[in-house]
């Protein structure tokens, strides 16, 4: 808005008249008021039809600072300008960082960020760590703990930690085995000495937790199940009786226990502290990665199904395509009550449910039995001729065309791509 | 090499009686694979639930009888430390992951390790004799199918994960022909017990069941992402950027 803001008040004051009586006597004529304060006036409608999402007839609002970081120019320019101010634009709307100079005291959250991208666990992780830094008085600072961070190259998984809601970032040596990355937290631990410290109830971070929680002689309250500022519950004698109490140090979290951070990003400034390297354990005389393959991954543990439905005809093309996708194939009831494909690869509610992030679905009219077997993935991809399927409306990327003429083209670019 | 297998005092989440736990059926069937007579080691009370373990193919259980409330870790170490000293020592020693129908913090095999000084290695999906002697080649589970193949030098806890082979099939001839010895708990060792320190303000009451998070799905791009008839070489590259844009898979560089 190009507008200045009125004030009111400040204008009376103008206007008023030096008289010796009690009453206070206004010169109404007087025209020439400036304004006090240099704010500019706000455009609530042009605020609003920024944060409209979508095109769709039903009209959806994001209202949260996130949106307007991410509302393009392009958007806000397209807001309708209303009669007699002219359009320009508003603030660029970048929310403000949140920015916490001499934290009160520090909560870690132990991270994988695996490949430098936050899973869905440890943003979990943050939000929890966020929810205990601002517990009471406030003022915490919750500190991100990774190996994967590398202040020079990793930008990006600064930006995303600064989303998720950590105020500091601390690396650990990425040592290629956990009992050398225990050595790095204790060290840690005693230099900053945090109130509470999150680790993921998964994996190495589970066991992280417990070769810490021995070498510090401190009890681990494992698995918490509800986290609030005050008390901490998880389950215990096979999930028959439970225990509550004040959060304590050590903490492991399960999934989808805790509510990831969600409002203005917070700073994610490095922190240097000089670790000595640490020598892993002298026992371990080798340590070697092997690669999952994903063709011989159950459906329930992989992350990234390719699935074939009635409109696939090529099973040939479709199992090349899962190779080289790096995906685990799957079928829709249909494929294998036609033995197309075995029953162990079915999806839905009769098969399968899945806890993959990605969904390619070729040929799959998306029948509701189906659907619920991919209630749960994040990104789904459909490819089919109909357009009115219920897979394309459920899909983040749909896409109208003949499976039989998308496989090969996948599978050529692939090759391309890869050469 | 020869094998102990700890064997906890597992409940039935249900009838409350004891049992064998799966996670620790399947580490007799990893230990059967390396020794000819895995011994099976339990302390607590009662041995209704570990004797199942013979019948799952150990040779021998070792009880050491021990009021159930009493922490087990103490006399287990004391047991352990003396068995190590003398002649046939155990060089691997496998547990579960955790108990079932106690605390059921998962820590008692890495307060073992810390009291008698041995490596510990946590979620074994498989395991072998190295080709030197006295090391021990062990397949973690990790995420996404990946495993992490470490060799370790012996002695060293390990720790089973569910995704190791299932156990072997239980045979009753087998369990009653196991051999099953009491011991009075002699020595004890280790730390002391930090859940005995935990806070005043904690209370234990009955469970409540709470939700999860739903996981929530959707467009994560932002408004719909339609393309209607789009030429076949469109259409993949439009999956591919999709994918990679979301961190799915990465192909290039691969
Ligand atoms: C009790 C019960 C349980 C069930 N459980 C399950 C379950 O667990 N899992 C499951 O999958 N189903 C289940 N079903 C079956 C389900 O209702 C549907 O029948 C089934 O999912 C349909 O499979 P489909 O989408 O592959 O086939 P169709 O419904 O035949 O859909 C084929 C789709 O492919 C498209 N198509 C055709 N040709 C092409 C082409 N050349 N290129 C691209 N697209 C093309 C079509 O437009 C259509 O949308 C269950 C049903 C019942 C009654």
């Amino acid at each position: 808005m190009s507008r200045l803001r009125k004030d009111p008040r400040a204008e009376r004051q103008e206007r008023q008249v030096a008289a010796a009586g009690r009453r206070p006597r206004i010169d109404v004529g007087h025209r020439e008021a400036k304004a006090a304060s240099g704010r500019l006036r706000r455009d609530p409608w042009r605020e609003w039809s920024a944060s409209l999402v979508g095109e769709s007839r039903r009209k959806r609002y994001d209202r949260s600072q996130r949106q307007m970081e991410h509302g393009n120019s392009a958007r806000l320019t397209r807001a309708r300008a209303r009669d007699g101010v002219e359009a320009t634009e508003i603030s660029p709307g970048q929310p403000a960082v949140r920015v916490i100079d001499e934290p009160a005291f520090l909560v870690f959250a132990v991270i994988t960020a695996a490949g430098g991208r936050l899973s869905r666990l440890d943003r979990q992780l943050l939000g929890a760590a966020r929810l205990l830094a601002d517990a009471g008085d406030g003022g915490g600072a919750a500190v991100a703990i990774t190996a994967a961070f590398d202040p020079v190259t990793a930008k990006d998984l600064a930006r995303s930690l600064g989303e998720a809601g950590a105020d500091r970032v601390l690396s650990v040596p990425g040592d290629i085995h956990p009992s050398g990355t225990a050595a790095a937290l204790r060290h840690h631990v005693e230099a900053f000495a945090p109130r509470h410290m999150l680790f993921a109830e998964d994996g190495d971070s589970a066991d992280l937790a417990r070769r810490l929680a021995v070498s510090l002689n401190e009890p681990l309250f494992a698995g918490v199940e509800h986290l609030t500022p005050r008390s901490a519950v998880r389950a215990l004698r096979n999930g028959t009786r439970e225990v509550a109490l004040a959060p304590p140090l050590l903490m492991t979290l399960g999934e989808d226990r805790m509510k990831p951070y969600e409002s203005g990003p917070c700073e994610a400034r490095p922190l240097d502290i000089e670790v000595g390297p640490f020598g892993g354990d002298p026992a371990i005389l080798s340590v070697e990665i092997i690669p999952g393959d994903p063709a011989s991954l159950a459906l329930s543990e992989t992350d990234f199904v390719v699935s074939a439905g009635n409109g696939v005809s090529d099973f040939a093309a479709f199992g090349d395509l899962a190779a080289v996708l790096k995906a685990t194939p799957g079928a829709s009831r249909v494929v294998c009550d036609a033995g197309l494909m075995p029953r162990a690869a079915q999806v839905g509610a009769s098969g399968t449910v899945l806890a993959a992030d990605c969904y390619l679905a070729l040929g799959i009219s998306g029948a509701p039995q189906h659907l619920q077997g991919i209630a749960g993935c994040e990104h789904v991809i459909a490819v089919n001729t109909d357009l009115h399927a219920a897979m394309i409306e459920r899909a983040g990327l749909a896409i109208v065309q003949d499976a039989q003429l998308v496989m090969p083209a996948l599978v050529k670019l692939l090759a391309e791509r890869q050469a | 090499m020869k094998t102990i297998v700890l064997l906890s005092d597992a409940r039935n989440p249900v009838s409350g009686r004891q049992q064998l736990s799966r996670l620790e059926a399947q580490a007799i069937g990893l230990a059967a694979g390396l020794c000819e007579k895995p011994r099976g080691l339990h302390a607590g009370s009662g041995e209704d639930g570990v004797s199942a373990g013979l019948g799952h193919g150990l040779a021998g259980l070792d009880i050491i009888d021990l009021p159930a409330t009493d922490d087990p870790l103490p006399a287990l170490a004391g047991f352990i430390a003396k068995a190590m000293g003398g002649a046939g020592a155990p060089e691997l020693i496998l547990c579960g992951r955790r108990g079932e129908g106690g605390e059921e913090t998962g820590l008692v095999p890495y307060r073992l390790a810390e009291t008698l000084g041995l490596p510990i290695l946590a979620d074994a999906v498989a395991i072998r004799a190295g080709e030197i002697a006295g090391t021990l080649v062990v397949d973690q589970a990790m995420a996404k199918g990946a495993r992490r193949r470490v060799t370790i030098k012996l002695p060293a806890i390990v720790t089973v994960h569910s995704l190791a082979p299932p156990p072997m099939p239980f045979a009753f001839g087998r369990m009653r022909r196991g051999e099953i010895r009491h011991h009075e708990p002699l020595e004890r060792l280790g730390l002391p017990d930090t859940a005995a320190r935990s806070d005043a303000s904690a209370e234990e009451r009955p469970h409540r069941a709470r939700p999860k998070l739903m996981r929530q799905s959707g467009t994560a791009s932002g408004g719909p992402n339609l393309h209607v008839g789009p030429e076949p070489d469109e259409a993949a590259r439009l999956i591919l950027d999709y994918l990679e844009a979301n961190g799915i898979r990465r192909y290039g560089s691969s």
